[in-house]
C-alpha cells in the first residue's frame, strides 16, 4: 500500500487558528486605533486613583522617609555587618538591573531580528528599562556609606587634585550603567515622538496640550524626519545590543573581580546576562497581563499570541539560565577547593538551606512545567503567576550569591549571618516607586506604539495558497 | 519666478499617493519642493521619490570617536594626571581600559545619534507648520508649492489621481 | 612641582622589592590571648565602643581581634581542643587585594612605609574593599558611635566633655559611613622619624612601638624594619616557625606569624 498520510484522531489545535486572531492580521484604521489608546490613558477610573494613592503612601513611608533616616543613621540601622559589608541593597542592584535588560532585549534585539509580535509591547518592556534602572541607581546610594559624597565618582575637575580611580570595578559600574541609563533612555524617546505626535493631535488645549507639544518636539512625519528618525532607531537597536551584555557583565564583575570563594568565577558575567533575562522576561509578562486587564482596550493590543512569544523566549532563557547554573555548580564541585565547596555547602545545607531549593524549583521546576504547554502560555494570568514565581527566585538568586555567600570567608572567625534591618522596607518603598512610576507613565504617554502597530499592520497579508490561509510579511521597511 | 503657493494633498491611501507624486513631477515639479508627511515611515521607493538624506550616521560617528577618545582620557590621561599605585596593579592598565573605551563609545555613539536627530530635522521646533492632525491618524499628504496661476491645474491633476482634498495649507500652530 | 611621574613602580612578583620598611612579627605561641593589645590600640586609635548589641552582630570595630579557634570533630568534645590564640590586624599586603577596588582611591599604597593607607575623608563607604580583603581585617563606622553632632558635643551637653578627653589627639575621629583599619600606628612611625630627622640618625631598631606591642605582657608582638636584616623583626621573620596567612593568595603580607613550638 502507499504511503498515505493518516490523520491525527485528534487535530492540533493550531489548525483551526483563526490567522484573524494575530493583531498583524486584524488591522484596524489608524485613526480608531488612536483612539483606543487615548481613552485608555485618559479614563482613570476611582481604583487607579486609589491604588496611586497606595502606592505614594507606600513611597514616602518606606522609601522616602526610610531612606532619609538611614542616611541621618548611618547603616546601622540596616542589616549589614563584617563579614556581610553588601547586604539586600546589592541585590536589589542586579535585580533590578536584571529587570531593566528585558526592555531592550524585547525591543533591540527583536527589533534586529524583525520578529513582529513585538511590535505593540516595545515600549512597555523599554519603559521596564528605565525605571527599572531608576531603583538600581536608588539601590546603590542606598548602598553607600557617604551618600552625599556621591559625586566624587564622578570624572569632574576638582579642586581635591584627585579623579576616580578607573581600577575599580565599581568605576566601571557607574560608566555601564550611566551609558545604559542614557542609551535606554534616549531609545525609549525616540520611537516615542510620533506617537507624542499623535497625542498631541488629538489632544485639545490644557496643561496635556502643552506636555505634549513640547515633548513631541514640532515633529510632523515629513520623510527627513521619519528618516532620520529611523536612522536614529536602527543605530540604537544595534548599539544598545553589546551595552546590555557590558552591563550585566560588570556588574557580574563586581563580584567575579573579588578574590573571595563562590564569587571569584570566570562563568559569572554570561551567568549574570542571563539571569537577568531570566527575571527580565518574567517581569514582562507580568506587566503586559497588568497592562492587558487594567488599561482600557489593551485586550485588542496585547493577545494570547504575545503572551505565547513571551513565554517561549521565558522557556528558552530559562533552559539556559539552566545550562549556565550549572555550569557555575560543577565546576568548583568538581575541581574540590575547599573554600568554594564550603560556600556550596553552606548554600544547600546552610542555615538557610530552603532559600536554595526555593530558588531552584522558582527557576526550573516552574518555568520548564508550564511553559512548555502552548495552551497554558497562551494563558496570560498562567503565564504572570509563573513570571511572579521567577522573579522570586531570581531575587533569590541574588541573595544566596550576595549575603549568604559573604558570610563565608577564609577567616572563619569572622563568620556570622545576616539579618535584614531597614532593607526590607526600603525594598518594599523600591517596588512601589517601580509601580507608581509605572503606574503614572501609563497616564501620560501613549505605552503602544500604535505607529509602530499600524505600519505591522500594512505590512502584513494574508495569502491563499492551495487551500490554506498564509500569513505573508512584505519587506516595507 | 512668479508668486507662489504651498498646498497640501491628502491621500487614503498609498497607491493614489504615488501617483500623485508622479503627476506632479509630469508637472514640472522638482524633488525639492514637495514633501510627503505621513504617520507612518515610508519606503521611499514606493513612492518613487528619491531616498532622503540623512546625517545621523555620520554624527554618530563622530560623537563614537569623541566617546573613544573621552575614555581613553578617563584611562590613561587621568593617572597621567595623578598617578596614584593601588593594589600592584600597573597605572596604565590595558584590560580595564577595553572597558572604559568600549562603554564611552558606546555612550558616544549613542548620544550623538540622538542629538544628530534633533539637529538633522531641526528639532525641537515650535514655530507654525503646514500640518493637518489627520495626518497621524493615517492619511498620507502631500506638501507642495506651485505657481499661483496654475493652482486650479495642480489641484484638478491631483484629485484626478485619488486626492481626498487638495487645499491652500496654512501654516498653523501644531 | 616635581613629577610624581619618576614613583617607583613596583609590580606583584618583583621579589627584589619583597622587603618592604616595616613589618611585624606575632608568636602565636606566646600570645596568652589576654586582649591587652585590643584595648590598647582601641585607645591609641580612637577606635570607638560600639555598643553591647551591635558587638555581637558583628559590627565591633577593633582593628585587631584575637581569634580563637578549634580543632576537632564537633560531635565528639573529647576531641576538641583549642589552637593557639592568632591576633589578627591588618596584614598591610605588599600587593593589597583592597586598594584597587576602591573607586576613589581612599584605598592606596605608601611608597614610602610600603604600608596600605586608608584615607578616611576620601572614602564614600562601597565596602567593597572590606569584601575583597581575604582577612576580614576592614572594620566599618556602622553608625556615628562618636558622636559630635549638635546636641551631641562638649559645647551644648558639659557632659559629653568627659567621654571626649580619651580621644588621643593624634588620630583621626572616624564618622559614620567609612571604612577603617589597622594603620601600623603610622603616627608613631611618623613621629620616631621626625625624630630620628632632627637628630640626623636612622630609626633605631625597637625606637617605634605600635600601641598592641606595647601593651602585649608577652611579648609576642614584634616590630621593626623588615628591610634591615639585623633588625629584631627580621630575625624572628627567618625562624622556621615562621609563616604568612593564606600565603596562596600572594598578597604578600607584612606580618608573619610564628608558630609550633621552637
Amino acid at each position: 500500500m502507499a504511503a498515505i498520510a493518516k490523520p491525527l484522531s485528534r487535530r492540533h489545535a493550531e489548525e483551526h487558528e483563526d490567522p484573524r486572531e494575530h493583531l498583524m492580521h486584524d488591522p484596524l484604521p489608524r485613526g480608531k486605533m488612536n483612539e483606543m489608546v487615548m481613552e485608555a490613558m485618559h479614563e482613570t477610573g476611582w481604583k487607579f486613583w486609589v491604588a496611586t494613592g497606595f502606592l505614594t503612601l507606600v513611597v514616602l513611608g518606606a522609601l522616602v522617609y526610610a531612606w532619609y533616616y538611614l542616611i541621618m543613621e548611618g547603616l546601622g540601622v540596616a542589616g549589614v555587618n563584617r563579614p556581610v559589608f553588601w547586604g539586600i541593597f546589592l541585590v536589589n542592584v542586579v535585580f533590578w538591573i536584571g529587570i531593566s535588560h528585558a526592555g531592550t532585549f524585547i525591543s533591540a534585539i527583536l527589533r534586529v531580528l524583525k520578529v513582529e509580535s513585538r511590535r505593540p509591547f516595545t515600549r512597555a518592556a523599554e519603559l521596564m528599562t528605565t525605571f527599572g534602572l531608576v531603583q538600581a541607581g536608588f539601590s546603590v546610594f542606598m548602598h553607600m556609606g557617604r551618600v552625599w559624597l556621591t559625586y566624587w565618582m564622578f570624572p569632574i575637575p576638582n579642586e581635591r587634585m584627585l579623579w576616580p580611580d578607573f581600577h575599580s570595578p565599581l568605576m566601571w559600574d557607574l560608566m555601564a550603567i550611566t551609558t545604559y541609563l542614557l542609551s535606554s533612555t534616549m531609545y525609549l524617546f525616540l520611537p516615542l515622538i510620533p506617537d507624542l505626535a499623535m497625542a498631541r493631535d488629538r489632544t485639545e488645549g490644557g496643561w496635556r496640550k502643552t506636555f505634549y507639544k513640547i515633548l513631541a518636539l514640532g515633529f510632523r512625519g515629513t520623510e527627513g524626519e521619519w528618516k532620520n528618525l529611523t536612522t536614529a532607531m536602527n543605530i540604537f537597536a544595534f548599539a544598545i545590543i553589546p551595552v546590555m551584555f557590558s552591563v550585566h557583565t560588570i556588574v557580574s564583575w563586581d563580584f567575579a573581580m573579588a578574590s573571595r570563594p563562590g564569587w571569584s568565577s570566570t562563568v559569572f558575567g554570561p551567568y549574570f546576562v542571563i539571569g537577568a533575562l531570566h527575571s527580565g522576561m518574567a517581569a514582562v509578562a507580568i506587566v503586559l497581563f497588568l497592562l492587558r486587564n487594567t488599561m482600557k482596550h489593551y485586550k485588542y493590543f496585547i493577545r494570547p499570541e504575545h503572551f505565547d512569544t513571551i513565554g517561549m523566549l521565558m522557556f528558552m532563557v530559562s533552559m539556559a539560565w539552566a545550562y549556565f547554573y550549572f555550569n557555575d555548580y560543577i565546576v568548583p564541585w568538581y575541581g574540590g577547593d575547599v573554600w568554594a565547596k564550603l560556600f556550596q555547602e553552606w548554600a544547600e545545607k546552610g542555615p538557610h538551606w530552603y532559600l536554595w531549593y526555593i530558588m531552584l524549583f522558582c527557576n526550573i521546576v516552574v518555568p520548564w512545567s508550564i511553559l512548555w504547554n502552548r495552551k497554558w502560555r497562551r494563558t496570560p494570568w498562567l503565564l504572570a503567576i509563573a513570571g511572579i514565581l521567577i522573579n522570586v527566585g531570581m531575587w533569590l538568586e541574588r541573595y544566596i550569591i550576595i549575603p549568604e555567600g559573604l558570610t563565608i570567608n577564609r577567616m572563619p572567625f569572622t563568620w556570622r549571618v545576616y539579618v535584614p534591618g531597614i532593607e526590607i522596607a526600603l525594598t518594599i518603598g523600591l517596588f512601589a516607586l517601580f509601580f507608581l512610576l509605572y503606574m503614572l507613565a501609563s497616564r501620560l504617554i501613549p505605552l503602544i506604539p500604535v505607529w509602530e502597530v499600524q505600519e505591522g499592520q500594512e505590512a502584513h497579508l494574508i495569502r491563499k495558497i492551495g487551500k490554506a490561509e498564509i500569513s505573508t510579511l512584505s519587506d516595507m521597511e | 519666478m512668479s508668486e507662489s503657493i504651498t498646498m497640501l494633498a491628502m491621500f487614503e491611501d498609498l497607491d493614489p499617493t504615488s501617483e500623485g507624486i508622479d503627476k506632479l513631477y509630469e508637472l514640472g515639479l522638482g524633488d525639492d519642493e514637495m514633501n510627503v508627511i505621513s504617520g507612518i515611515p515610508i519606503k521611499h521607493t514606493i513612492l518613487g521619490r528619491p531616498s532622503a538624506i540623512t546625517y545621523v550616521s555620520r554624527i554618530g560617528m563622530f560623537g563614537a570617536i569623541l566617546g573613544m577618545f573621552l575614555g581613553l582620557f578617563f584611562i590613561y590621561g587621568i593617572p597621567y594626571l595623578y598617578p596614584l599605585l593601588v593594589g600592584g596593579q600597573p597605572i596604565y592598565p590595558v584590560p580595564q581600559g577595553i572597558i572604559i573605551t568600549f562603554e564611552m563609545t558606546m555612550l558616544g555613539l549613542m548620544g550623538f545619534s540622538f542629538i544628530g536627530m534633533f539637529v538633522d530635522s531641526g528639532f525641537p521646533s515650535y514655530t507654525p507648520k503646514e500640518y493637518t492632525p489627520e495626518i497621524s491618524d493615517g492619511r498620507v499628504a502631500i506638501l507642495f508649492s506651485c505657481p499661483v496661476a496654475d493652482q486650479k491645474k495642480f489641484v484638478d491633476a491631483l484629485t484626478k489621481a485619488g486626492a481626498h482634498s487638495v487645499e491652500p495649507a496654512e501654516a498653523r500652530h501644531l | 612641582m616635581t613629577s610624581n611621574l619618576e614613583l617607583p613602580v613596583f609590580t606583584n612578583n618583583s621579589e627584589a622589592e619583597l622587603g618592604g620598611k616595616w613589618g611585624m612579627v606575632v608568636d602565636r605561641d606566646l600570645c596568652t590571648g589576654c586582649q591587652a593589645c585590643v584595648a590598647a590600640c582601641s585607645m591609641e586609635n580612637n577606635v570607638p565602643f560600639v555598643g553591647e548589641t551591635d558587638m555581637a552582630y558583628g559590627r565591633g570595630m577593633h582593628w585587631i581581634r584575637v581569634e580563637r579557634l578549634w580543632e576537632g570533630l564537633e560531635a565528639d568534645y573529647q576531641e576538641v581542643k583549642m589552637t593557639s590564640y592568632q591576633p589578627l590586624m591588618c596584614q598591610q599586603c605588599h600587593n593589597a587585594p583592597c586598594e584597587p577596588v576602591c573607586p576613589v582611591y581612599a584605598a592606596v599604597h605608601s611608597m614610602s612605609e610600603d604600608i596600605n593607607l586608608q584615607v578616611y575623608n576620601r572614602c564614600v563607604g562601597t565596602r567593597y574593599c572590606a569584601n575583597n580583603c581575604p582577612y576580614q581585617a576592614r572594620v566599618f563606622n556602622w553608625r556615628d558611635y562618636t558622636d559630635y553632632r549638635p546636641g551631641n558635643t562638649a559645647d551644648n551637653d558639659p557632659s559629653w566633655s568627659v567621654l571626649q578627653n580619651h580621644l588621643n589627639p593624634d588620630v583621626t575621629v572616624r564618622r559614620r559611613g567609612v571604612m577603617e583599619k589597622c594603620t601600623f600606628c603610622i603616627q608613631r612611625i611618623h613621629k620616631a622619624e621626625d625624630t630620628a630627622k632632627s637628630e640626623g640618625r636612622d630609626v633605631r631598631d625597637g625606637e617605634v612601638v605600635p600601641a598592641c606591642a606595647q601593651a602585649c605582657p608577652a611579648n609576642a608582638i614584634t616590630f621593626g624594619r623588615i628591610d634591615d636584616p639585623e633588625s629584631m623583626v627580621s630575625k624572628a621573620a627567618e625562624t622556621s616557625r615562621g609563616s604568612l596567612l593564606l600565603e596562596e593568595m600572594r598578597t604578600q603580607p607584612r606580618v608573619t606569624y610564628l608558630a609550633g613550638g621552637a
